[in-house]
Order: structure tokens, then C-alpha cells, then sequence
């Protein structure tokens, strides 16, 4: 159990000591690793609208009810503000690039969000290719293409599709063209291996910086995982990655499936959306493009916290016009060796993801 | 809705077969010089379309030559395309394909391509791809989709290229698109397949829509294209195509051992057993035809099994079994559990269980089957079944007044009809290997052969260990046997199960340290013995932890002389012997990694924490105050976490299965010994303590064995932290269930909230049970390609199993020479008839007779090149050892990896020993041999079976880790690499590999060539530079780089 004090903590962005004496001889018994825990915080208010132009200091960050302090702020695309260095660093609040300072907060107008917002982001999205799919293949793989065009901004897109198996159909790639090809070569499959695909789709994320987000299409039944998605579950949350689920009414008709898909999203940070046919689905991707548009990225290093298994993370709004706005986020992580977080691919060159 | 579609790629069942002919038949003239070479196919038929397209749609590799697609197309036809005598989906959809396909060809014209001008132009393009423009013509930002989804989805599945034809209506672009029509050869000629066709099937199109849809024809193409040429060009002219239809099913699964040259058929067994095949099949082998029906239709297909197993057997075997007398009472025997069902009622073929029999059957001196024990001894076998087998109980009956050996094999033959894993055949083939891999002087005594028998049905999977390891005599066995029961016969459920876990645990890593080499021969017994004996009586927690602490001990002493290793020593141990090189200090500091990286994911106790736990709570008992040393061991215990439910309590009652159970692992999380250790308990309460550790100790010695046997990829073993502790040992988690001994199954797949898959059974085949899990993650890079569920696990084990710390770089060197060689021998025979005919009489006892044909006329054109990617490792290294032993001179003048191999052999005669080479890089055999000992057993590739048999062609694949060792030694890695390279590079080759069916071997061979030509190009394992090796002496001195894959 000792051992647990080497693992690398992975939520996500490392600045670790050791990586300075990297070469020198390591014979302390117990390895600390300084991790800078990241959050992607959305907030709505009671009608759904997003609340934009929030500053650093209407949040208050707790880890296992330890407060801390924020590290890093971002409000869409805007500029990264660095409020306390990292290990090393000079304290300093400074603001990255040529920003404007922020606003008050204000309702989104719900417009369609500009590209810039979506800078930075990764987002993979997981095609199911089962069976379960079949009738409404043609009809997703449109919407699915739609949203594809749509993520004007993002920094990098992947599609993967799975059945019994996963496919890395389009690695990351900055190419919309590649990944519109890999959503139109798909091939209809045999069984649906949901959680064993997305474990793997979140481990090829878990190296990426920045926000990245995981966008499920699925018809809901799993019948082939080995994974719970308990595991899942905890693996995205550990490394920092949003899940999105967006499913086809016949999830609706599987409880099972309901309840995995709305619980997985949430506790990730994301959403899940049921669509009843193709213009439902068409509005779930516009949704989670505006989602992923809107998103606070914050960040912290955790103050001494001796536990060393599951870690709860409370986000609450501070100031008196604020509070009664509604935060969403992952509400913890578990350290992680590198070895689970390091990617499944076989690492081809054709295939293989490319981290960032 | 869950319909399949198509069958993508190997994803079940099949019934298409290898070819093969009786050996005879190559000695006779397959590979003569002057022999004719066999007419090509004198017609094509058109297939419309890109053939990428047709193949996609039809559920075949896309990888294949032309001359594979209407044999394939058959195959898929019969097995996928009717369900209760109607057409499936996946039969609907190729036709409809074929149906737009030819739509889009009268698009194309004669140019075969497809234009449009600009956006306008497309509107009868864009229709009969089944889509629409979003907008009109000229906006920006347009796209298509979805008008008819019908079409559209046939647009997409077959991979017509529609966002290039996006783009260009986006642009108002040009857009071309060559779209050819592909002719394929056919066998005979297309009349001679339409004119036998159903009139009432009979569609119209060509060949491909006959097909489709007259599957009695289908099942005829499927069988006529696994027959060699000159056999099938025979039973055309005589009895015809038509009158073949009626035995075409048995033709397909047990025709393409049939063999007809000049007139006659060559028989199992050669000329010898002409007679008693006359007699047996009711015609002549010199009338083909009639024998041939005859054979096809005589006792619905069981007479063809039997002749299909004795065909792929050995020439030797051949003799022996088709002594005239012995050929008929073997059938009989065969034949004596009734004729029904037929032997193409099952969606496989039959005959495995013999197949075994007939390929490992031993002889004694005198020349009769070997027998274990006595005849006596067999009769009380036979008679203590209880199983309601007819024919077992006659034999049983007669077996009173049996006089030989024979008597015993026609008994045996007659159990290969009943599928079972515990029937006295089992028994028979497991006791023949113990004593196969013994002295003569120390064969099983008779006393071991009854118990043995008797406990056969319980433990049979233990029993692998007592071939594998010859060392361990009879007392070893019997002592086994007994503690296994005692084990057995705890009442307490989760005693006997902790009891059984860590027994297992503890036996399965003595089996590790003995492959390993660390377990001294002459140590095994009592080593083995050591480890055993503790658990002979276990009635409570805290005797269980003493012995299994004991056990653990004695496999220490038996390993390192030493029994309170610590857990980072034992991991070294399990790791690999001490190494005396940099690059071997490096492999074996990297395997200790591996195996320390599971035990933490899986978030086990250390042994050191749980052994210092117990000694404190014994010495506190004692009166001795060591609380303060202990709190924070008992807190490191208790730090255990489950992963965070997504699930409420009730919601898990209504929706996991009944079955599930995690109350192994949450026991352990209520477990806290803090309070008893602060309270100073009674001495009572505190051996109740020590007993609360004997769970932990279970787990924390199963997760060594889980860590060893991790497969490459593996994600599970990291990913869900109860895996090992959810192992179900006594079957609590089964309704009904009872201690297990057998191959653990995996249980809890697809079950969402059952908390994840996990294991029931024992821990013997514990590496195919985890590779079977593992494979799962695999992701292929072909589209379409799924991961080959029945052959993938058998790759894993195959590289995972083996180790190679005790290989020498002369060992290494000497396999890659073979092969070598082997490719130089077929090169050579370009221009020498004399030498291929030799090449034939070696490589007959490995290759079927229709490939060898395809191999002399190959050589006869002077086309070397186009044979030698498509030989198998395994079959130039035979080629290489066997053409040596039959024929030193020619070998030794046959070029300069011949001399190479000689000056090796003159300076170390051991490392060209091919024996040693066999033990070296071969692979475990565990249902073909009863061992996980690795062997080459040098056959041909077998077909693929269901049921007993279904690892059987897996097993046989034997090409990966002879095919990694050449490419370590051509590029200079020393020979301890490999135990990162073989997994590795096997885990490559398995998301390559692109088959269409579960017996496509040459897919197998592409994947594996391809993984290799990328690592020789660096691209899939950078090669650190940081340290050089000089290796090897005797040939060229190489300065070369190690390294490994990332």
C-alpha cells in the first residue's frame, strides 16, 4: 500500500519535482509528485442559459473540504490567467495574450458561441456501429458529420467507432476532412462493447492538455463489456475528461442504460441527452457544442492532503448575485498510476493517437 | 433490433476447411518434375463495382486475391445468409448492393468512371446513392443527407467516397470516380454452376446472384474450391457437379482430404489399405466416382469424418491405424454410438476428439497402442463411468476378457463420438503424455494410473502439470490428489474458497519457477510437496494463513533456499532468473515493473505487510506490546477502496445478475484491525484477527499469478481494482455451484451493472482465461476487422507463456539460420527437379497436398519470390531441420546458411539441437498434448473445431515466436528481448490480422509478415541507441543497437 505514494497523479497537468532531477538518483522512499488538478466548470442558470463573465474569485475550489487556491482561469477561449505559480515559479498574476479584462457575469445571449471559445478543446467522438444501431446508422452518421463541421475552433477531433471491438477510425487530427471521411467509411458491426471502447477512448485522452471531451453516440445496450462503467467513470473524472452521451430513444427503454448514461455524464462534467430521431440528435450536438463553448477552465495544486484514494471536489459560486447560479463539474479523482492512464493503442503510426 | 449483418470477419462459427490430400499422394507425384501443371481457371464472372466495395458488403477480407472471392462468397453464403430457411439481412443487403452496384456501372459506361460536371450534374448520382442536398445547388456550406436510407446505408457500408463527392458539390465541383467491374476467376466454368442451380433459384445475373441464392450450389462451390485440382477435375467428369449436390454438405466439411490421381484414389494408409477401404466404403479407389459418393454418403457423413481424420494424420500413424483388421474395427467402433445425427448436423465439423487420438496415439515396442498401466486397470475405467454412453457401457462389459491393446483403442474410439472433457479417452490421452514425457524406467505405476482416473473428472486441469514437469513422480501425484480433496471437503464456503485460491496460487507459482528453470530438478518433488502439504488440513482462517504462509515457503526454499523472501524478492524471483548481462538486467528490472504495476492497480495487500500483520498479532497474544508497530500496517490494510457505485443497492438487486457477488472484496473493506489492536484483545480474538488476514494472503498470492500471466494490452488487470478479488474459486457466485478445479470461465460480460467481468474455476489456464478477456481491448486496423475471439488467445498465451532467460544468442541465431535455410532449399529447387521432389517428400508431412501442388508449380515457373512470404516460419524451419536430417549432403552444400548452420553446430552442437530449439520457441499445447511445456509439434495446420477441439487450430499455429526470434537475431536484439518483443509484436499482428473466416491461416501469415516488415523499419519499436551489444561469436561480428517497443 506504501507503493500508492509513487503513483502519478493525473488530473491532469504534471509539473512534478522529480521531473527536474530527472537523471539523479532517486532514493527517497516515498515519491511526491506536484500535480495541477483541472476543472471544466459550467455555469447555467435555473433556465439552462449559460452565465458568462464570472472571475476567479466568484469560485471557491474544495478538495476533501481542504480549500484551495486557484491556479489557472479561462472563460472559453479567452486568455489564460495564471493567479499563483507553479512550483519554482515566481508568484505572479498575469494574463496570457492579448485578452480583454473580464465582464460581469451575464447571460449567454444563446447565440451560437463564436469559434475562438472552442480553442484548445479536444473532443473525440465514439460511433456505435452495433447492430443496436443499424436502422438509424445513415441518419446519425449525418448529424454526427454536422457536428464535425460545426466544431470550427476546436483544436483536434478523433472518431472512433466500435461494436465487439473498438476503431480508431480517424486518430486526432486537426483535418476535418479526415475525420468526416472516417465518419463516412464506417462499417455496421456485431455486438456493443460500450464501456471497454470508451475506457480506451479515455485513456488515448487522458495525455491531452486543456479541455477534451468525449461524445458518445450510442444506442444504449451494452452487451460485450468486460469494464464496469463504474471504472470508466472514475478513470475520466481522474484524468480531467468530459463525457457527453447522446442516445437514441431505445436507451430510454433500457433503465440500465439510462441511468449509466445520465450518472457517467455528470459525474464527468457533461450531459446526456435521449434523442427520439435525427433532429433531436442534431440539437444534442448543437447542445454539447455550446457546452464545450461555454466551459470555465480552472485549475489548482492540491494542498497536503494525506489521502491517498478517492478525493472529493466541491466548486461553489461566491458573491451575493452569483450563488443562485448552478455549477457543473467532476466532482473528484482518484490518483493514478501511469500505467492506466498510458493509451491502449497499439501505436501503429497510422493509428496512433497523437497527444499533444 | 439485433440482426446480423454480415459475418465481420471471424466472429463465429464456420465450416470451411483446409486442403489436404493423403500423404501418399506427394510421393507419388505432386511434386514430380514433369507433372502437369494444374489447368487455371478458364472463366471469370463480373463482379460490378470496385471489388473493395463488393468484399465489404459480402463480409470478406479485403486483403484477399481474386481467385478467393466466389469461394468465400459461398462460404459466407451458407453460413450466414439463411436463418429457419429464410434469407437473412445479411443476404438482403448484398443483394441490394448488387442491385445499386449495377445501377452506378451503367452510371460509369464503358469509361468505368463516374462524372459529373458540377452540382447540378449529380442529381441522378446522388439519387441512387440514396441521398439529397441540404440545400440547392450553389449555397455555401452544403452537404448531403440521408433521401432513402436504404440506399444510403449501402452507399456508406460498401465505402463509396461521399465526402469527396461532398467536397465537390460544395465547390460545384467536377467529381470523378473510377468505378471498375471486377472479373474473378471461376471454378470449371459459370454454365457448369448455373445449369445445377434450382430453376426455381435461378435469378438473373451471373454466377455471383446464383450464389447468393441457391445455397445447395453455394455449399458445392465452398467445397469443390478446397479440393486440389486434379481431384476436382475428376469427380466433374465423374459423377459430376449434379450429382454431388446431394453430399455437397458432406463433401464441404470432410471432402478436401479426398485425393484422385491417374484414376484412382489415394487412400489413407497408401495402396496397403486399399482393401479394407474397398471393404469399409463399399467401392474401389479405382473408381473414383463411386468411391467417392459412396464415402460422401455412407452413414450420414461418419464414415467421411473418419477418413478425414485419418487422412491428416501422419504417414507413420497412417500405416499402423489402416492395418487391414484394425481400419474395421476401428470404424465399427467409431461407428457404434449410431449414425444419428449426421456428421453435418452441427455447425462443425466433427471428428476432433479422434483427430487427437490418432495424431498422439503411441505405440509400444511389439507395436501395439501404448497402454498406461494395464488392460485390467482400463476395464475398471471403462466399468466406473457413469456416464449413459452406450457404446462405453458394452465396452465396458466386454472389457473382462480383453486380451490386447487393440481392444483398448477400439473402446477409446468409440468415446471420441461423446464430447466430454473427463471420458476415458481424456483420461487415456492425459496418462499416454505423463508417460510419454517420463524414463521408461519411470512410468506411471499402476496405483498412479488408478488414481489418476479415478479423481480425472475433478482435477484433470492439474494434471497438465505432471507432463509438464516429468520430475514430479507418482507420490507427488497421489499427494496432490489427497490434499486436493482435503481442501475440497472444507464446509465452510468462503474457507474452501480462500483454501482453493490460495492452494491454486501457491501450485501455480511453483509451475512458473519451475519453467522458469529456478526450481532445480532435482528439487521438484519435495519443493512441490512442500508447497502442497501444509493445506492438508485446514479447518479455520488463521490455519489457512499459516498455511499457505508455509506453502509459500516451501516454494521459496525450492527456488531460493530461502522461505521469508520479502514480496519485491518473490517478484523477482516470479520475474525471471538473475541475469548477468545489461541488456538481461534490464528485461528482468522491466518484468519486475510489469508485475508490481498489477498489484497495485489491483490494490493488493503486500505479502511483507500481511506476514509482519500476523507475526505482531502472535506476538501479542503473547503479551508482547508491538500495537504501535502494527496501527499503521492495519491502516495501510484498510486503505482498500471500491470503486465509487454508480448504482444504489436496490437498483443492483433488480438489474445485475442474480449471481453477482462482491462480497469477497467487501468483506474486506469492513475488515479493520486498528480496534483489536488498540483494544490488546484476548489471545482468542486476536487468532481470530490473524484469520480476518487469510483473505488478503488469498488475493495478494492469486494477483502474483494474474500479474505473471498478464497478455500485452491488457487493460482490465489495470483498470478494475476487484478483478482478482471478484476470482470466484468454490463456484458461491453460480446457482448450484460447487468447487471448481477446472479452466476458469469468464463470467459477468455485458452485464453493466454486475460490476465487471471476473473469473470462475480455478486458476489452471489461468493465462488463456485472461488472454480471452484481454483480447477484447484489442482494437483492429483494418475497417471491418473484428478481433478473432477463437485463435486470438491462443497468439497471447503462445508469446506470453514462454520465456526466454535461458535462450542463448547461438540458439537464436541457429533458428533464424533454419529458416533461412529453408527458404534457400525452395530457392534451389527453381532448377532442380531431383531437389524438389525431396523438398515434397519433407514438406508433405506438414503442408496439405493442394498448397503443395500450388508450391511445385510455383517453383517449376522460377517464381521463388511470390512462395516465400507465404510460407510459414514453421514450415522452413521443419524444412530446414528435417531436409538436414534426411539429407546432409545435400544440405550442407546447399548454400552459405547450411555452412553457417554446420560451423554453428561444430563449435556448440546443443544450440542447433532442433529438440532444444522445439523447447526454446515452440508453444504450449495444453488441449492437443496435455501441457503447457512449449514443444513444436510440426503439423499440419489444423482445421477448426467446435466444443473439445475449438483451441485445436490456435494450437497449432506455431510460426510467432519462431518468426520474432529470426527478426531479433537479423537485428541484433540478444535473445532475453524477446520477452518484450513476442507479446508485443504478437499484440501488433492481432490488430492486423484481416481473415474472413476461423480457419483463414494465410490472414494470420499477412498480419504477422506485416508487423515484421514495420519493426524492421523502426516504425513500430524505436530503437533506443543508448547501449550496443556485440553478440554472438562464431559467424559475422554485429555491433547492433537494443532496444524494445514503446
Amino acid at each position: 500500500m506504501r507503493r500508492v505514494a509513487a503513483l502519478c497523479c493525473f488530473s491532469i497537468l504534471f509539473f512534478s519535482a522529480r521531473a527536474r532531477t530527472a537523471g539523479q538518483e532517486d532514493t527517497s522512499p516515498i515519491r511526491v509528485n506536484v500535480v495541477l488538478v483541472q476543472l471544466n466548470v459550467a455555469v447555467t442558470d435555473g433556465k439552462g442559459n449559460y452565465i458568462s463573465g464570472l472571475r476567479p474569485e466568484n469560485f471557491a475550489i474544495t478538495e476533501d473540504k481542504i480549500p484551495e487556491k486557484i491556479a489557472t482561469f479561462e472563460e472559453g477561449g479567452e486568455p489564460i490567467q495564471r493567479l499563483i505559480p507553479g512550483p519554482g515559479s515566481p508568484v505572479q498574476m498575469v494574463s496570457e495574450g492579448s485578452g480583454t479584462p473580464s465582464q460581469p457575469a451575464v447571460q449567454d445571449s444563446g447565440e451560437s458561441a463564436p469559434a475562438a471559445r472552442l480553442s484548445g478543446a479536444n473532443v473525440f467522438i465514439l460511433f456505435d456501429t452495433s447492430n443496436y444501431m443499424y436502422r438509424g446508422f445513415v441518419y446519425a452518421q449525418d448529424s454526427i458529420a454536422d457536428f464535425v463541421r460545426s466544431l470550427e475552433g476546436v483544436n483536434k477531433v478523433a472518431f472512433y467507432s466500435y461494436s465487439r471491438d473498438l476503431s480508431r477510425a480517424t486518430p486526432l487530427t486537426g483535418d476535418r476532412s479526415k475525420v468526416l471521411l472516417g465518419v463516412r467509411n464506417t462499417v455496421a458491426g456485431d455486438n456493443a462493447a460500450l464501456y471497454n471502447s470508451l475506457l480506451l477512448t479515455v485513456k488515448d485522452a487522458a495525455p491531452l492538455k486543456g479541455k477534451k471531451a468525449i461524445v458518445v453516440f450510442s444506442n444504449g445496450p451494452d452487451d460485450a463489456s468486460s469494464v464496469p462503467p463504474e471504472d470508466v467513470t472514475e478513470l475520466a473524472q481522474s484524468t480531467g475528461t468530459i463525457i457527453y452521451m447522446i442516445s437514441t430513444q431505445q436507451a430510454q427503454n433500457d433503465p440500465v442504460s439510462e441511468a449509466v448514461f445520465e450518472r457517467v455524464s455528470k459525474a464527468t462534467g457533461g450531459k446526456a441527452y435521449f434523442a427520439r430521431n435525427w433532429r433531436d440528435e442534431r440539437k444534442a450536438f448543437a447542445s454539447i457544442r455550446e457546452d464545450l463553448a461555454h466551459l470555465y477552465s480552472l485549475s489548482y495544486y492540491p494542498a497536503s492532503n494525506p489521502n491517498r484514494g478517492w478525493r472529493t471536489i466541491n466548486v461553489k459560486l461566491v458573491g451575493k448575485d452569483v450563488q443562485k447560479y448552478r455549477v457543473r463539474t467532476r466532482d473528484g479523482y482518484r490518483l493514478l498510476q501511469t500505467a492506466q492512464v498510458n493509451s491502449a493503442s497499439t501505436g501503429s503510426t497510422e493509428t496512433q493517437s497523437a497527444p499533444e | 433490433m439485433k440482426a446480423l449483418l454480415r459475418p465481420s470477419v471471424v466472429s463465429a462459427a464456420c465450416l470451411v476447411s483446409l486442403c489436404a490430400c493423403s500423404v501418399s499422394v506427394l510421393l507419388d507425384s505432386a511434386l514430380a518434375a514433369d507433372r502437369p501443371a494444374a489447368a487455371p481457371p478458364s472463366q471469370t464472372v463480373v463482379i460490378p463495382g470496385p471489388l473493395r466495395s463488393f468484399l465489404r458488403m459480402a463480409g470478406v477480407s479485403q486483403k484477399i486475391p481474386p481467385d478467393e472471392v466466389l469461394p468465400l462468397l459461398a462460404r459466407n453464403v451458407i453460413l450466414r445468409g439463411y436463418e429457419n430457411d429464410n434469407e437473412t439481412e445479411f443476404l438482403i443487403l448484398i443483394d441490394r448492393y448488387l442491385h445499386q452496384a449495377r445501377e452506378l456501372q451503367a452510371l460509369a459506361g464503358p469509361a468505368q468512371e463516374i462524372r459529373t460536371a458540377n452540382c447540378a450534374d449529380a442529381a441522378n448520382l446522388i439519387h441512387i446513392l440514396g441521398y439529397q442536398l441540404r440545400y440547392p445547388c450553389g449555397q455555401k456550406n452544403n452537404a448531403l443527407v440521408t433521401a432513402n436510407p436504404e440506399r444510403a446505408f449501402l452507399t456508406t457500408d460498401s465505402g463509396f467516397p461521399l465526402t469527396t463527392l461532398e467536397e465537390a458539390l460544395d465547390k460545384d465541383a467536377p467529381f470523378s470516380y473510377y468505378y471498375p467491374s471486377t472479373a474473378v476467376p471461376v471454378l470449371f466454368s459459370e454454365s457448369a454452376w448455373v445449369q445445377i442451380g434450382s430453376p426455381r433459384k435461378r435469378r438473373e445475373g451471373n454466377l455471383a446472384d446464383v450464389l447468393l441464392h441457391d445455397r445447395d450450389v453455394a455449399r458445392l462451390y465452398s467445397a469443390m474450391a478446397k479440393i486440389d485440382t486434379e481431384t476436382a477435375a475428376s469427380l466433374v467428369q465423374a459423377p459430376g457437379l449434379g450429382k454431388l449436390i446431394p453430399v455437397a454438405a458432406v463433401l464441404n466439411f470432410y471432402g478436401s482430404q479426398l485425393c484422385i490421381r491417374s484414376g484412382r484414389v489415394n487412400v489413407p494408409g497408401g495402396p496397403d489399405a486399399d482393401a479394407g477401404w474397398t471393404d469399409l466404403v463399399g467401392a474401389s479407389p479405382r473408381s473414383p466416382a463411386d468411391f467417392a459418393t459412396h464415402l460422401m454418403t455412407k452413414d450420414n457423413g461418419w464414415l467421411a469424418v473418419y477418413y478425414d481424420v485419418l487422412a491428416r494424420v501422419d504417414l507413420t500413424q497412417q500405416k499402423r491405424l489402416t492395418q487391414p483388421a484394425r481400419l474395421k474395427h476401428l470404424y465399427e467402433a467409431y461407428r457404434s454410438a449410431g449414425i444419428d445425427p449426421g456428421a453435418t448436423r452441427s455447425v462443425f465439423r466433427k471428428g476432433s476428439e479422434l483427430l487427437v487420438l490418432f495424431t498422439r496415439l503411441d505405440w509400444d515396442a511389439a507395436g501395439q497402442p501404448y497402454v498406461p498401466g494395464n488392460l485390467e486397470i482400463w476395464g475398471e475405467i471403462l466399468n466406473n463411468q457413469k456416464n449413459a454412453f452406450k457404446p462405453g457401457r458394452d465396452y465396458a462389459r466386454r472389457s473382462r476378457s480383453w486380451k490386447s491393446p487393440d481392444q483398448l483403442l477400439e473402446a477409446l474410439v468409440a468415446y471420441a463420438r461423446l464430447e466430454s472433457d473427463s471420458s476415458p479417452l481424456q483420461i487415456y490421452l492425459a496418462l499416454t503424455e505423463i508417460d510419454r514425457a517420463r524414463p521408461p524406467k519411470m512410468r506411471l505405476s499402476d496405483g498412479a494410473v488408478r488414481v489418476l482416473a479415478s479423481k480425472y473428472a475433478r482435477y484433470h486441469a492439474w494434471f497438465l502439470a505432471f507432463s509438464e514437469f516429468p520430475e514430479l513422480n507418482d507420490t507427488a501425484i497421489t499427494r496432490f490428489v489427497t490434499v486436493a480433496d482435503s481442501v475440497d471437503s472444507i464446509s465452510n464456503p468462503a474457507l474452501r474458497g480462500n483454501a482453493l485460491g490460495a492452494f491454486q496460487a501457491n501450485l501455480s507459482l511453483w509451475q512458473i519457477l519451475a519453467r522458469q528453470g529456478e526450481i532445480p530438478s532435482a528439487q521438484m518433488n519435495s519443493s512441490w510437496q512442500a508447497a502442497v502439504e501444509p493445506f492438508a488440513k485446514i479447518s479455520a482462517s488463521n490455519q489457512l494463513f499459516d498455511a499457505a504462509r508455509s506453502s509459500l515457503g516451501g516454494v521459496m526454499i525450492g527456488a531460493a533456499g530461502n522461505s521469508n523472501l520479502s514480496q519485491d524478492e518473490l517478484v523477482s524471483l516470479l520475474a525471471g532468473p538473475p541475469q548477468n548481462t545489461p541488456e538481461g538486467r534490464r528485461m528482468h528490472r522491466e518484468m519486475v515493473a510489469k508485475i508490481h504495476s498489477v498489484l497495485e492497480d489491483q490494490r493488493l495487500a503486500s505479502l511483507d505487510t500481511l506476514f509482519a500483520l500476523n507475526d505482531g498479532l502472535k506476538e501479542m497474544a503473547h503479551g508482547a506490546k508491538v500495537g504501535d508497530r502494527l496501527l499503521p500496517l492495519a491502516g495501510d490494510l484498510h486503505e482498500f477502496e471500491l470503486p465509487r457505485p454508480i448504482f444504489t443497492e436496490s437498483e443492483k438487486i433488480d438489474w445485475a445478475p442474480v449471481v453477482y457477488s462482491t462480497r469477497h472484496a467487501e468483506l474486506q473493506i469492513r475488515t479493520d484491525l486498528t480496534k483489536i489492536i488498540k483494544s490488546s484483545g484476548s489471545p482468542a480474538q486476536l487468532e481470530t484477527a490473524r484469520g480476518q488476514l487469510a483473505p488478503f494472503l488469498r488475493d495478494t498470492l492469486v494477483g502474483l499469478n494474474y500479474a505473471y500471466y498478464e497478455p500485452p494490452g491488457a487493460q482490465v488487470l489495470h483498470n478494475n481494482p476487484l478483478f482478482v478479488r471478484s476470482h470466484d474459486f468454490s463456484g458461491i457466485t453460480m446457482v448450484g455451484g460447487e468447487p471448481f478445479w477446472g479452466a476458469p470461465e469468464l463470467f459477468g460480460v455485458g452485464a453493466t451493472a454486475g460490476g465487471g467481468a471476473y473469473l470462475i474455476g480455478s486458476l489452471a489456464d489461468l493465462p488463456y482465461a485472461l488472454a480471452t478477456m484481454e483480447e477484447d481491448f484489442i482494437a483492429p486496423e483494418n475497417v471491418q476487422a473484428l478481433i478473432w475471439k477463437e485463435l486470438v488467445p491462443d497468439l497471447l498465451v503462445g508469446s506470453t507463456l514462454p520465456r526466454w532467460w535461458n535462450v542463448s544468442p547461438d540458439e537464436l541465431h541457429a533458428v533464424a539460420l533454419y529458416q533461412r535455410c529453408g527458404e534457400g532449399l525452395l530457392v534451389a529447387g527453381v532448377n532442380n527437379a531431383e531437389l524438389r521432389t525431396k523438398l515434397g517428400q519433407v514438406l508433405s508431412d506438414r503442408i496439405a497436398p493442394q498448397r503443395l501442388e500450388w508450391i511445385d508449380e510455383t517453383l517449376a515457373h522460377n517464381n521463388p519470390n511470390e512462395i516465400l512470404p507465404r510460407m510459414l516460419p514453421s514450415e522452413t524451419f521443419y524444412l530446414g531441420v528435417e531436409f538436414r536430417r534426411r539429407f546432409p549432403q545435400d544440405f550442407a552444400s546447399s548454400g552459405s546458411d547450411a555452412a553457417a548452420i554446420e560451423a554453428l553446430g561444430a563449435r556448440n552442437p546443443a544450440a542447433i539441437d532442433p529438440e532444444r530449439l522445439s523447447r526454446d520457441f515452440g508453444v504450449p499445447h495444453p488441449t492437443l498434448a496435455h501441457t503447457y511445456g512449449r514443444d513444436l509439434l510440426h503439423m499440419k495446420q489444423l482445421p477448426a473445431f467446435g466444443g473439445y477441439g475449438a483451441r485445436l487450430f490456435g494450437e497449432s499455429w506455431e510460426s510467432g515466436n519462431l518468426y520474432w526470434a529470426r527478426l531479433a537475431d537479423e537485428m541484433g536484439y540478444p535473445p532475453v528481448m524477446l520477452n518484450r518483443l513476442a507479446p508485443e509484436l504478437t499484440l501488433h499482428m492481432t490488430a492486423r490480422i484481416f481473415a474472413t473466416d476461423i480457419e483463414d491461416w494465410p490472414a494470420v501469415l499477412r498480419a504477422m509478415r506485416e508487423t515484421g516488415e514495420q519493426f524492421r523499419q523502426g516504425k513500430l519499436a524505436p530503437v533506443s541507441p543508448a547501449t550496443t551489444v556485440s553478440q554472438r561469436s562464431g559467424d559475422s561480428e554485429q555491433e547492433t543497437a537494443t532496444g524494445g517497443i514503446r
